[in-house]
């Protein structure tokens, strides 16, 4: 260009090496770098934006007279609380006075000096949780809270999330060891932990929803032959609460199993060689050496599963698509279900909500490694 | 060397290993002896293990009650497709941060793992959206071009621009979901490959461009495919979005036109399970053949991350 006076020198100009195809290292490095970060801001980043400024409209597709239009907290309003909502003392009785008096009496303890107070801090937490989960959450006969169809699907996900987390890990860490085990049919195990990650979670739910088949299913034609009533299991409420529980299981806990393997793969067999010199049973090497080292592999099959469990859409939807009655639905399948009766604005207040569920849960176990290590 | 185990320990192990087995394999098995049984069989009381009579008459059913086939070619474009372009994008990303020096190298891949997080449901509203044609900035205007391209491969006219129903409304999102995942596979795979490679390379006159192209590429073949596996998994299952988004029958994917299959109150079994065993096909030939490489995979993002 004329008009470019003359620059101090450069070794290698920028677009000069750019030109010649010989790009410096972070040159090379940023410009490949551009269509990933192109991607997630796009179709990952500005979605989260565009649904936190969604959640604060009225829009209804069904509607299209009303257009869209601003409504602030509205949305959460009419989620979390409502207008409608009221503190009568009937709604206080019951487990909600047991839990305060159990909470009251906690913290006299915790203050006395008989308890840590932090232990007294958990305890207090779960307490509320609990109270919350049988008194507030559920629609009780006359709901406190507004939207009661987000407080129960808040609820199921609730014990969805603490019942299959738990379930996976139990059943994968045996699935782990026992596929730690060099045998001749290792290839058969890969492929028998490789299946329920593989599967579809619709198809998994459809699966298992043949399996627990009341009439025909064959869960219950091995419980009848062992002689043990067999329940409707997807017809009443707690059996199907069961059911899906015990088919999330299935088919999250090989991949727990998997992240689990390859942590028990990473630790140096002469520790267990010396522990065994040392005259440690076996249980005392489960214990002393095994758990403290998978620690890291048990803290991101936790997260994971954790992340996933907030998501659960497939598995209830395609067994009893949310039922018996809203028995089962889900988080999840009540985002969806708004969405699909054109009530965006409000789906995408529970989005929201169900997101920094997420993000939260994110949070507390990321602090829950980095304070520990 | 470890001694011997003691035989009631060995006996343990080994009816462990057969409960892992069965627990893994037996769901899918029973699927398939029931597609292999007629209606009236699946209703019989006491129910019968395998087959009395097997029949594949389930399996003519499966593609003449719904356009089975049709399915089977959506979900192989979308999942092919996302899988390349995905691919490629991730193997740039992971040699970029596995091999190359450059600044805030430490901080991008967390933040792209963190990424991974994101619940999928929460896409659901904006892109639903943003394909129904909703003005956004910068997407609207993308989405435009795409369209006066003829690259919307199957539009339902709504009047403008939509997205909905074609597999463009699959494809975008796939890529995005699994994009965190494979970066972070091919970036621990990449470091794994010998920095004397390269160098080697460089001393002998190649641009950083001729190395990536004529070194590095052959040698990371089986990270990519590997990386390639798993997105194309992940997109052959994907079933939210796919629900929400592809509405007419021609352009569903297989998870969600299996569900498809039930009546308001008639269960086809036998027929659903016919579908879902041509469904999961695909998926069981990968495992079969790409077990090791799958773990490998999944191992690396899972342990990494």
């Amino acid at each position: 260009m004329a008009t470019t006076a003359p620059t101090a020198y450069r070794p290698a100009g920028f677009w000069r090496r750019l030109r010649q195809g010989n790009p410096s290292e972070a040159q090379l490095g940023f410009l490949m770098l551009i269509p990933a970060a192109l991607v997630l801001l796009v179709v990952m980043f500005w979605p989260i934006v565009q649904v936190v400024w969604q959640s604060f409209h009225f829009e209804r597709l069904n509607l299209p007279a009303e257009g869209r239009y601003w409504i602030g907290l509205t949305h959460y309003q009419r989620m979390l609380g409502g207008s409608e909502m009221t503190w009568s003392l009937s709604n206080l009785l019951g487990w909600r006075l047991l839990a305060l008096a159990l909470v009251v009496a906690l913290w006299i303890g915790a203050l006395r000096g008989g308890l840590h107070r932090r232990t007294a801090l958990w305890w207090t937490l779960g307490l509320l949780v609990v109270a919350g989960v049988l008194m507030g959450f559920h629609p009780g006969e006359d709901g406190r809270w507004n939207d009661t169809r987000f407080w129960n699907s808040f609820s199921i996900t609730l014990v969805i999330i603490v019942a299959s987390v738990a379930g996976s890990f139990l059943v994968g860490l045996p699935l782990a060891l026992l596929a730690n085990v060099p045998s001749r049919w290792r290839w058969l195990v890969r492929v028998a932990l490789l299946i329920p990650w593989a599967m579809p979670r619709v198809l998994v739910g459809v699966m298992f929803a043949w399996l627990f088949n009341s009439t025909n299913g064959v869960i219950n034609d091995v419980l009848r032959r062992i002689g043990i009533e067999a329940p409707l299991w997807l017809a009443r409420s707690d059996p199907a609460v069961w059911a899906t529980n015990i088919t999330i299981v299935w088919a999250t806990s090989a991949f727990v199993g998997l992240i689990l393997l390859a942590g028990l793969q990473s630790i140096d067999t002469s520790l267990y060689e010396a522990a065994e010199v040392d005259g440690a049973s076996a249980f005392q090497r489960f214990v002393r050496i095994t758990l403290p080292l998978l620690r890291p592999a048990i803290a991101v099959a936790l997260i994971f599963r954790t992340l996933t469990a907030i998501q659960t859409f497939d598995i209830p939807f395609a067994m009893t698509r949310g039922g018996p009655g809203r028995t089962l639905e889900t988080l999840g399948i009540y985002i969806t279900s708004t969405t699909n009766n054109l009530n965006l604005g409000y789906a995408a207040a529970l989005s929201v909500a169900l997101f920094l569920m997420s993000l939260a849960i994110t949070v507390l176990y990321l602090r829950w490694i980095y304070t520990e290590d | 060397m470890r001694r011997r185990a003691r035989p009631f320990t060995r006996i343990l192990v080994a009816v462990g290993t057969l409960l892992l087995i069965a627990n893994g394999t037996f769901p899918l098995v029973w699927i398939i002896l029931t597609s292999l049984k007629d209606e009236n069989e699946l209703i019989r009381t006491p129910i019968t293990y395998l087959p009395a009579d097997p029949t594949f008459s389930n399996y003519v059913q499966v593609f003449e009650q719904l356009p089975f086939a049709r399915f089977m070619l959506n979900s192989a474009i979308v999942s092919v497709s996302a899988t390349i372009v995905c691919v490629v994008i991730a193997a740039l990303a992971g040699y970029a941060l596995g091999r190359l020096n450059m600044p805030f190298r430490r901080g991008i891949l967390p933040a792209i793992v963190i990424t991974s997080m994101f619940p999928a449901l929460v896409l659901l509203v904006p892109l639903y959206r943003v394909f129904l044609g909703a003005e956004i900035p910068v997407i609207t205007q993308v989405a435009n071009v795409l369209h006066a391209l003829g690259m919307t491969f199957m539009p339902v006219d709504l009047g403008g621009p939509n997205l909905l129903n074609t597999y463009w409304a699959l494809i975008i999102p796939y890529v995005a979901l699994s994009l965190p995942i494979a970066t972070l596979i091919l970036t621990s795979f990449f470091q794994l490959i010998p920095k004397d490679l390269e160098s080697a390379a460089l001393v002998d006159g190649c641009t950083r461009v001729q190395t990536l192209v004529r070194v590095i590429a052959p040698v990371s073949a089986p990270g990519i495919v590997t990386a390639g596996i798993i997105i194309f998994v992940n997109s052959w299952n994907e079933f939210l979005l796919a629900l929400n988004f592809n509405t007419s029958m021609s352009m569903r994917t297989v998870p969600v036109g299996i569900t498809m299959y039930q009546g308001e109150f008639a269960f086809p079994w036998a027929v659903i399970s016919a579908a879902i065993t041509i469904g999961v096909l695909p998926l069981v030939v990968l495992i079969l053949m790409f077990q090791q490489k799958i773990i490998a995979g999944l191992t690396a993002g899972g342990v990494k991350g």
